[in-house]
């Protein structure tokens, strides 16, 4: 070596002998099997380049690996007993950037399927148990009663679905049960029925779609509420589903054709969108010249490629200024909660809503809107931690929607 | 049949298109072989990216340096016809008779009329961005591309304000010649030739498509195209590297590899750009030297460091101080609005992902095909492959789909100069065979004016100082190192010029030598490593004898190493010139020699490099001798099966002999061996005894094709244990269907095995790409065997990557280690009691060491030279480089030829290769040998030493202090004297420095001609 300090790679392990005296393991292929059977055999191409750490939002919280954890399965090595396996938010940046096309959140739901069966689950995940007990008994992870499902709806005169309606409005589990949600659920009813949409919903007959849960690895109560929830539709002659949350609409339109169906899936932003443009609902009023900025969730935009539709609702709003953060579109940085993770607890400290807030704040806006339960949830919980009276809004875009045409109902 | 320079426009022998340094190097071959040749460029200039270049790796050769004195031949060889700012439009006919139409572009000046003295760019009014500075600075409309530029004419971009709106035309008017011609339409040409060679190169990837790491957004985020411009002192900022959004020097730059490049998404390569990762060392390396303060940081994902020399340069980068190389892809963090920095952040292997600020970030652009590469298929009727690169025969990367069509260069994939340049000597083969029957009947002798006789004239000096754009003008003070040459005695003329190696300013030298009746010339300006010949060559054209010349190194002696030091800097430059013109005073004038040449070839070693080029040249008429040091011919191949592309090599290699011996004019010679050689240039005697006979063979011109050996490893077991193989021995197994390799379901290699440490500090190159072969096949044979590649770094290159994906795909282990874990084996048993070789690998991302039960073991074993190479270097008179290969003559742009003259190596003696990549280089060393063997004599210079007989007392010393066997005894029995063979004398003096009594000079360097140097450099000091 010459005169400088020319670094080889950098930190962890350097130097001689730190990479001889350290623990010796073995490859186990019937693990690699099972890996590769239950979907995640394209780690194969992996060739170790860094990037999907590099891009992973776990790593401007702290330190996390899922290029180790590819290479652990690739070598039949997982170790499910640490937290590690269980922090992957499936967010799909790691994919969408690797130059390899490997498919890490395959990959990492492989493995938790394995832990799951052996009932592996560290403390921070030991909620997923009684998730997944709820979910089998009434058909929601929140410990809800099935026969609450409705009860949002109760004052709305909702129609149950019949065949030959236009459309089913899937409502999904969080608008169904959660306070905040539910907000949402009532302004999606009323702008259906002000376009003058024949819609009906399921109510109780509605079981969660089950994307979650079978994220956490838990592949036979996913598969039980999938068949159940596809019965149902079939009983009652669904053909076109409209769907609030990004995940429902994720399920449905790409996983449940597993199961040799095919219904027409359509997310209510892509539905406003319609709606708006046709002329069947006339947003007359304005709001109140708002500075707003658009989240991209990430089962909307990267995993199924729904970016223009949500702003084009928003800048079709009068007194909306619509402006772009840090991390948008294909970057969107994810609120934390997919890949059961909303159900998991995390630290403070390691929330990716808190940045995101951050960033939202940064561009002057004064509304932080989106359109996924799990985003409103997690940047509600956000919103908490700013100064009492501060007037930042998170809202979900059907929300400002709604806003805008009672604004021109009040003035007419 | 000699014809006037240029009487025949429409009809050629050869059409070259594409006037990139491979095209230059076609059309010089061809040329210097006895063809006419069209030399066919786009661009308003020939030079093509190369000349964009600031240095080239590993050398670091300015580049305009050593490819614009092959502009100016080109330009000046009368068998070459230049058309520039021309295109193909339609190619018709077949092998031996192609019509080719031409639309020649309307450049808007009269090249015919137009001196080149850019009054029309100083008056046009017009600024645009200017396209061979990456944009990155601007130019008027008009204007000369770049200032070396062949044609030294402007161009008008069709930006022009009269091309566009008819507003202005002002250079019209100030244009004392009448050159502008604003109404010029395009012009269709039809050309006959009877083969063309496509060399049109290649185009860098774009980042701005798809905005990879901000590029088109982010102001400080480069290409690596663009820091090349920013580095050169021809560049936007005069080799200021100063940074887009401030102009500001950066001192924290970082590089990124790979971009556009080994990727599967849409937009991007899949395969390996196989230069980026030495260029991108090199510019780390230029940065330094630009500023010793500057940090890198190199993100990459393995080092491709395949090449001759390439792995030292990689470490050269690698040792500088504040450098770092990070194995990890990264992403763009942000840019810092206040300062215009932009932070990158990149994984560790277990430290998590860390963000690093940055001034500049430089990416390392892959080599995509060049923009028009549907439309050149289209239009040459050929295939291009699925990268969309020319699609060649699998065993020969020259020859394309199409008959008489041949491609040279990047076109035929992503690679460096040397390879380019080789393809092209290859391509001159190859058309020769084809054309054989025409060779010479076009050929235009060079027509020089007479030589004047200067003896009785008074001596009169005339100085032409060269600023070198901003090379040696920035430093040394030119207007007055040019005053005070006028007043040194004997200079009746001096003057100064911005590039005095631009053809007009070569061509004025010429004419002020005629106008001034000047008898001796001084240039002070580069070096003269690559711009003698040029000058020498000029004076001839002015008509005085090329040896009144010396040349004053004002730059690599002077303004390049006291850079900070201007004023002593210019006092220096006017010492070197007084003494250059002391120097050129007291020269004689020398004649050249004319040699006869032998057209008949020795080729040494009859593997497939020997066999290659001796059909290459046989197929082009000549005679050939090859000389084969085993019993049966076909070398290393001999145990090659297949190659990665799929090859089956016996067949072909079997092929191959069996072409070598039906040849009537290939004479082989088996258990060779050579016991003498003596000789020079043209005029070779080898004796070889062979098979019991011995045989003297004359020969004009010898190529060495030794080949190289396999190492046979120390480590890892082999040798001990039978179940450790080298890859080679694999390909015999699996060939034969042993069953070792039939009973192994764990098959473990290992990488660099032998090679990249000390002792044999070099990468054996093919080892990356025979262990994916070998895994394939493996793996076809037994699609559940587990294989695994224990690897430093993946040196897949160029289309090569597309295998290593393949083999990931199926299900090949990859698994990295750095040298200090390596990997161990030992002879275990596993849980069920089966013996195994136990392979342990500590991995840096794991953090653990990870244990394989194999049960075999494959060690990538690395070439190694042959051991035969001293004796042959000591024979033939040539050198080897440290790593014990033989050494060419220049890496990059010689890299077929020896420095001794008449003598050419090819194949793996040269360095490992592949299989096609010897049969490029092969037929290279053909198509160069030919530049010889195809004239009647060549020339030998007259600087050569000379024995003054009084004064020899035959003591002998000067005989053993010269290297090339020039001088013997001569004279009579009784009065022996040292006798110097002019044609041998190389002309180094050391023995007139060895002779006791100073009876040998060495002409053009006498005792008096130095002396006088050293008189004039001290003669400011003792006055």
């Amino acid at each position: 070596m010459g005169q400088g300090e020319g670094r080889d790679d950098q930190n962890g392990q350097q130097g001689p002998g730190s990479l001889t005296d350290v623990e010796t393991v073995a490859p186990f292929p019937e693990v690699i099997d099972e890996i590769k059977a239950a979907g995640g055999d394209a780690f194969t191409y992996c060739y170790q380049c860094g990037k999907c750490d590099v891009v992973c939002p776990w790593n401007r919280v702290r330190d996390f690996s899922i290029r180790k954890i590819v290479l652990q399965a690739s070598l039949g090595i997982p170790d499910i007993e640490l937290d590690e396996i269980w922090r992957c938010t499936t967010c799909g940046r790691c994919p969408s950037e690797c130059p390899r096309g490997v498919n890490q959140i395959e990959i990492g739901v492989a493995i938790r399927r394995i832990a799951t069966a052996y009932d592996v689950l560290p403390a921070p995940v030991s909620a997923y148990r009684r998730v997944g007990a709820s979910l089998a008994s009434d058909g929601n992870p929140l410990g809800e009663a099935r026969e609450a499902r409705d009860a949002w709806a109760e004052d709305l005169s909702l129609r149950t679905y019949t065949e030959g309606m236009e459309v089913l409005f899937f409502v999904g589990c969080y608008y169904s049960y959660d306070p905040r949600l539910q907000k949402v659920a009532r302004a999606i009813a009323e702008i259906l029925k002000r376009a003058g949409v024949d819609f009906g919903i399921l109510g109780r007959m509605e079981s969660c779609c089950g994307e979650s849960i079978r994220k956490t690895g838990n592949e036979e109560v996913f598969k039980n509420l999938a068949r159940s929830n596809i019965k149902t539709f079939i009983d009652n002659g669904v053909k076109r589903i409209l769907v609030a949350s990004p995940h429902c609409f994720h399920t449905f339109k790409n996983e449940y054709p597993e199961f040799m169906v095919n219904f027409e899936i359509v997310h209510i932003s892509q539905f406003l969108a319609e709606l708006i443009e046709s002329g069947r609902l006339e947003v007359k009023g304005a709001l109140d010249n708002k500075k707003i900025t658009y989240h991209d969730p990430c089962y909307l935009g990267r995993h199924n490629g729904i970016y223009d539709e949500p702003r084009n609702v928003l800048k079709s709003l009068a007194g909306v200024e619509l402006v772009e953060m840090a991390d948008s579109r294909e970057k969107s940085l994810c609120c934390g909660g997919g890949g059961g993770r909303i159900w998991a607890e995390t630290p403070k400290t390691e929330r990716f809503a808190d940045l995101r807030m951050a960033q939202a704040r940064d561009t002057g806006a004064q509304v932080l809107a989106t359109a996924c339960p799990y985003c409103v949830t997690n940047f509600e919980e956000s919103r908490l931690s700013l100064d009492e009276g501060d007037p930042f809004q998170v809202k979900d875009i059907t929300e400002l929607v709604l806003e805008a045409i009672q604004a021109g109902e009040a003035t007419s | 049949m000699i014809l006037p320079a240029g009487s025949l426009h429409d009809f050629g022998d050869v059409m070259v298109v594409g006037g990139g340094i491979s095209g230059i190097q076609a059309a010089l071959d061809l040329a210097s072989s006895g063809f006419k040749v069209f030399l066919v460029e786009k661009k308003p200039t020939i030079g093509g990216k190369m000349a964009q270049l600031d240095k080239t790796f590993p050398t670091n050769d300015c580049s305009m340096c050593i490819e614009s004195p092959k502009f100016i031949e080109c330009d000046r060889h009368p068998n070459i016809e230049i058309l520039s700012y021309t295109e193909v439009e339609r190619v018709e006919g077949e092998a031996g008779d192609f019509k080719v139409t031409l639309v020649r572009k309307p450049r808007y000046v009269k090249e015919d009329v137009c001196t080149g003295c850019t009054t029309c760019t100083e008056y046009c009014p017009l600024n645009i961005p200017d396209p061979f500075n990456q944009e990155l600075s601007t130019n008027k409309a008009t204007h000369i591309y770049f200032s070396q530029a062949v044609p030294l004419v402007p161009y008008i971009d069709d930006q022009c304000l009269y091309l566009q709106d008819e507003k202005c035309s002002i250079c019209e008017s100030v244009c004392e010649n009448q050159a502008i011609d604003l109404r010029q339409k395009p012009e269709r040409q039809t050309v006959k030739v009877g083969a063309i060679v496509l060399s049109p190169g290649y185009d860098t990837f774009d980042p701005g498509e798809r905005g990879d790491y901000g590029y088109g957004s982010i102001k400080n985020v480069v290409s690596s195209m663009d820091f090349e411009r920013l580095l050169c002192s021809t560049g936007p900022h005069e080799g200021e590297i100063l940074r887009p959004s401030d102009h500001k020097h950066p001192h924290k730059i970082a590089w990124i590899h790979c971009v556009g490049s080994r990727q599967q998404q849409d937009g991007g390569y899949s395969y390996c750009s196989a230069v980026c990762c030495s260029y991108i060392q090199k510019q780390v390396i230029l940065a330094k030297d630009h500023d010793a303060d500057t940090e890198a940081f190199i993100f990459h994902n393995d080092i491709r460091a395949y090449g001759k020399d390439f792995e030292r340069f990689y470490q050269r980068a690698k040792n500088l101080p504040g450098v770092s190389f990070v194995r990890s892809y990264v992403e763009i963090g942000r840019e810092i609005p206040e300062t215009g920095n932009v932070t990158i952040r990149y994984a560790t292997d277990a430290g998590g992902v860390k963000e690093e600020e940055f001034d500049l970030v430089v990416l390392g652009v892959g080599l995509g095909p060049p923009a028009d590469n549907q439309k050149l298929a289209g239009q040459f009727g050929l295939e291009l492959n699925k990268h969309g690169f020319c699609k060649t025969n699998p065993v020969n990367p020259i020859e394309t789909t199409r008959e008489g069509v041949f491609v040279s260069g990047a076109f035929q994939g992503p690679m460096d100069i040397p390879e380019s340049v080789m393809s092209a000597s290859g391509a001159n083969a190859l058309s020769g065979a084809l054309l054989k029957a025409r060779r010479g009947m076009l050929d235009t002798a060079r027509v020089y004016p007479e030589e004047r006789d200067v003896s009785e004239e008074e001596v009169k000096v005339g100085v032409f100082a060269c600023h070198c754009g901003a090379n040696i003008g920035r430093v040394v003070n030119v207007p007055s190192l040019v005053e005070y040459a006028k007043g040194l005695g004997h200079v009746a003329h001096a003057e100064e010029g911005l590039f005095i190696c631009s053809t007009d300013a070569a061509a004025e030298i010429a004419d002020t030598i005629r106008e001034k009746g000047l008898n001796r010339v001084v240039v002070a300006a580069c070096t003269p490593r690559t711009h003698e010949p040029l000058f020498r060559d000029t004076l001839r054209e002015g008509g005085i004898n090329q040896y009144f010349f010396d040349m004053a190194n004002i730059r690599e002696h002077c303004s390049w190493v006291h850079s900070k030091q201007k004023e002593e800097a210019t006092q220096k430059a006017k010492d070197i010139v007084r003494m250059s013109v002391a120097r050129v005073v007291g020269l004689e004038p020398l004649q050249e020699f004319e040699l006869p040449v032998n057209k008949a070839t020795l080729v040494v070693g009859g593997g497939v490099a020997g066999m290659t080029s001796a059909l290459s040249l046989a197929n082009q008429g000549f005679e050939v001798h090859l000389v084969e040091k085993d019993k049966d011919l076909g070398g290393m191949a001999r145990r090659i099966h297949t190659t990665l592309e799929g090859v089956d090599v016996q067949t072909w290699l079997r092929d191959l002999i069996r072409q070598v011996y039906r040849h009537p004019m290939i004479h082989v010679s088996h258990e060779a061996k050579i016991t003498d050689t003596t000789g020079y240039v043209g005029n070779f005697v080898t004796t070889v005894e062979s098979e019991g006979r011995v045989r003297t063979i004359r020969h004009g011109a010898t190529i060495l094709a030794t080949g190289a050996e396999e190492h046979r490893p120390t480590e890892y077991l082999y040798g001990e244990d039978e179940r450790v193989v080298t890859q080679l021995e694999l390909e015999d197994l699996i060939a034969k269907g042993d069953e070792k390799v039939g009973a192994a379901g764990r098959v473990v290699m290992i990488q660099c095995v032998g090679c990249r440490q000390e002792g044999r500090n070099y990468c054996a190159r093919v080892c990356c790409s025979q262990a994916v072969k070998n895994a394939l096949r493996l793996k076809e044979l037994d699609p559940d065997r587990e294989v695994w590649v224990l690897y430093r770094d993946m040196r897949t290159y160029g289309f090569r990557e597309d295998y290593y994906y393949e083999a990931a795909q199926k299900g090949v282990r990859f698994i990295h280690w750095e040298p200090e874990g390596r990997p161990e084996v030992e002879a275990a048993t596993d849980e069920e009691g089966k013996p195994v070789l136990q392979v342990g690998v500590p991995n840096a991302v794991l953090g653990q060491r990870l244990a394989v039960d194999a049960d075999l073991v494959v060690l990538s074993a690395a070439v190694v030279p042959s051991q035969g190479n001293p004796e042959v270097a000591r024979l033939f008179k040539v050198p080897t480089n440290p790593d014990g290969f033989f050494q060419e003559a220049h890496v990059k742009l010689r890299p077929v030829d020896f420095a001794a003259d008449g003598v050419f190596l090819c194949g793996t003696n040269h360095y490992p290769k592949h299989i096609q990549e010897t049969v490029s280089q092969a037929h290279g060393a053909a198509g160069r040998a030919v530049t010889l063997l195809s004239h009647d004599t060549v020339t030998a210079s007259g600087s050569v030493c000379q024995v003054n007989d009084s004064a020899c007392i035959a003591c002998g010393a000067c005989m053993d202090v010269c290297a090339y066997g020039a001088i013997s005894w001569g004279g009579t029995r009784a009065a022996k004297r040292a006798e110097v063979n002019a044609a041998l004398c190389k002309g180094d003096g050391l023995c007139c420095s060895t002779c006791p009594t100073g009876a040998i000079d060495l002409r053009h360097f006498t005792d008096e001609e130095v002396f006088s140097q050293i008189d004039a450099a001290l003669s400011e000091v003792w006055s």
